[in-house]
């Protein structure tokens, strides 16, 4: 449209990294190293694939890859193509990733080869003619033959890299990824975020954290978790190099963090218990570091204290922030004196949103609370997207407008918070039945819908393992009606339809479910039944 | 008392894996001593600390792996070997671990 406002592409800081710095490095992945150089040359041979062979543009081009040169140059390369990427998870239920292909209504499919073992799957369900790009499949193999219907680009067609102007600039409306997040209709709910709610974000971060050039990050998440988009583009932003965490290593990082010499960490703070349990983690053993941030799932304070004397030399804060508001919105910095006694329910507080970004906290009447009392936190700014992507149920339940708050949209978190004296936020639990899963978002809803499902019965309930901190290992399930329970049948069945940290622990066959005085079904009583379960 | 050895200590291993993987992940797949219980997804990392758990208290040894590569000890005979390494100390005479 002409004279449509234009605005900084999430790409930008990465396209002037490469030219600042073309011979640093800018990432590290399956024992690989890439420069700013060799790494731009990829993604733009990635976008110059997708805009010479599409056969129908769209503004959006899904990403199957894994933790390999593909998984990074297919985000830039797409955004490169001037489109936003869709990120899919090899790891997610074929059916899952299929689902989340044709919500996005993608017709343009990037691969890494270690997915070719999933693709075949995909594709056999997928009607839709693809564009399928892999950068680097040398061979043609079988896919051409098995799966005329779809259209292949292999690696001796990628064009060269000559030529590719990076799109630094675009329309304001135009979307830098979409995930999915749980849904508790059963189906995964959409989260555009666009260039505009999260460039300010990188920005902030960047000023912030006082990110340079040598700085070493660290890139723990999965990038279906939006809390990657932190690592690759706060990194790419300033000139610095990226550290692609091994899968292996994921599960204990200590290793990788001191042989990498990272300076910044930042992951979800179960990876502090677990690291904490293997006895990996010891005061000053990661003297690097200089910035660790946490996000995801409350941070307890025992678990701040013990980082903080693992990695002395690094701050050490607690983001907050649900996709739909970019990556994180508010941040608290521990402090080893004060913070305990900040703390409330052992849980290190939320903080202040960021600069540019706004916070309430409302009762059920949705009008504002006094300091001290609890209530719903509702955000706004220029990080909170508009609303969920082809599903306006939904965005008109959760994204408000408030009484005396003018024309302003605000997102409704669903997290119970408290507001002190001083405007610091403290997380104290959820007003829905969301929970966070290792720092996974899950509905509650959406596995008890496919345990219904699977069951044949409409009676199966879904609850948290015991935890202490408001985040949980998993799920345990409760089913009635069903003459026979094959426990092993119907968790195989789950694993076909839900994220591995979404399939229930164990299922218990139980005679009626218990109902509490309105009738409905009693979850805390099936929680406590829980606790007196032996393992 | 049974002495410990690396094919004691696979067992323990192997039959823990058997009954405690969770979700059915193991049905079809054979548990020896060259599986890589994360790869393969038998274990998630806190199934993997309660492995470890169990290892160091039926075998009655500490299992450090401060400077140990992950891709070592998520693969059985891995794991197994380093419980041994790590504590010679607990040796005797014959140097062979005793199990509790």
């Amino acid at each position: 449209m002409i004279g449509e406002k234009k605005i900084r592409n999430l790409i930008r800081g990465f396209a002037q990294s490469a030219e600042r710095f073309a011979e640093r490095p800018a990432l590290v992945v399956d024992r690989e190293r890439l420069s700013y150089g060799q790494l731009s040359c990829k993604a733009q041979s990635i976008a110059l694939a997708i805009l010479k062979t599409e056969e129908d543009p769209y503004p959006l081009a899904a990403l199957l890859a894994y933790r390999s040169v593909t998984a990074y140059a297919g985000v830039l390369g797409i955004l490169a193509s001037g489109k936003g990427y869709v990120p899919l998870n090899p790891k997610f239920p074929i059916e899952r990733t299929r689902t989340m292909l044709l919500l996005a209504g993608c017709s343009t499919l990037v691969v890494g080869t270690e997915c070719l073992r999933e693709l075949p799957a995909l594709l056999a369900r997928v009607d839709r003619r693809l564009l399928v790009v892999l950068p680097e499949v040398a061979e043609p193999m079988s896919l051409p033959a098995n799966f005329p219907n779809h259209r292949f680009v292999f690696a001796d067609e990628i064009p060269s890299a000559n030529g590719l102007v990076y799109p630094t600039a675009v329309d304001s409306g135009a979307v830098a990824y979409l995930m999915f997040t749980s849904g508790s209709t059963g189906v995964p709910k959409g989260v555009p975020i666009y260039h505009r709610n999260v460039r300010p974000y990188v920005e902030c971060i960047c000023d912030r954290y006082e990110v340079t050039a040598e700085d070493r990050f660290s890139q723990q998440f999965d990038q279906t978790f939006d809390l990657s988009v932190h690592d690759m583009f706060v990194a790419w932003e300033r000139g610095a190099c990226l550290f692609s965490v091994p899968e292996r290593s994921v599960m204990a990082p200590a290793k990788f963090i001191r042989e990498q010499q990272l300076t910044m960490w930042f992951s979800v703070p179960s990876v502090i218990g677990l690291l904490s349990r293997m006895r990996l983690l010891s005061p000053n053993c990661f003297p690097s570091l200089r910035c660790s941030l946490f996000c995801g799932e409350p941070l307890l304070a025992t678990q701040a204290q013990l980082w903080q004397q693992a990695a002395p030399h690094s701050i050490v804060e607690n983001l907050y922030g649900p996709t739909e508001t970019t990556i994180a919105i508010s941040h608290y910095r521990w402090d080893a004196d004060g913070s305990p006694r900040e703390c409330v329910n052992g849980i290190v507080p939320i903080g202040w949103s960021f600069a540019g970004q706004s916070a309430c906290v409302i009762g059920d009447d949705r009008q504002a609370v006094a300091a001290g009392n609890s209530g719903e936190l509702c955000l706004a700014g220029s990080q909170v997207t508009t609303g969920y992507w082809n599903n306006p149920e939904k965005t008109c339940e959760q994204f408000v407008r408030l009484a005396g708050m003018g024309e302003r949209l605000w997102y409704r978190t669903g997290d119970l918070v408290q507001q002190d004296e001083r405007g610091c936020l403290h997380y104290i639990g959820r007003t829905d039945q969301q929970i966070k899963i290792r720092g996974y978002r899950a509905e509650l809803q959406e596995i008890e819908a496919v345990l219904r499902k699977v069951c044949g019965t409409e009676e199966a309930v879904s609850v948290p393992l015991p935890s202490s901190n408001g985040s949980t290992e998993g799920v345990a399930a409760f089913v009635s009606g069903t003459a026979e329970l094959d426990s092993d049948r119907i968790l195989s069945s789950c694993r076909q339809l839900l994220p591995d940290y979404m399939v229930p622990w164990k299922i218990y066959s139980v005679k009626e479910l218990p109902l509490n005085a309105n009738g409905k079904v009693d979850r805390s009583q099936l929680a406590e039944r829980l606790k007196g379960i032996p393992e | 008392m049974n002495a410990l050895s690396e094919d004691r200590l696979v067992d323990l291993v192997v039959a823990w894996a058997k009954q405690n993987t969770r979700k059915g992940a193991a049905v079809g797949l054979r548990i020896d001593k060259d599986t890589d219980l994360i790869a393969t997804g038998l274990l998630d990392s806190f199934g993997f600390v309660d492995l470890l758990v169990y290892l160091e208290s039926e075998a009655g040894c500490r299992v450090d792996l401060i400077d140990a590569d992950p891709s070592e000890f998520s693969v059985v005979k891995g794991l197994c070997r380093l419980a041994l390494k790590n504590h010679r100390a607990d040796e005797d005479g014959n140097g062979q671990l005793h199990y509790r």
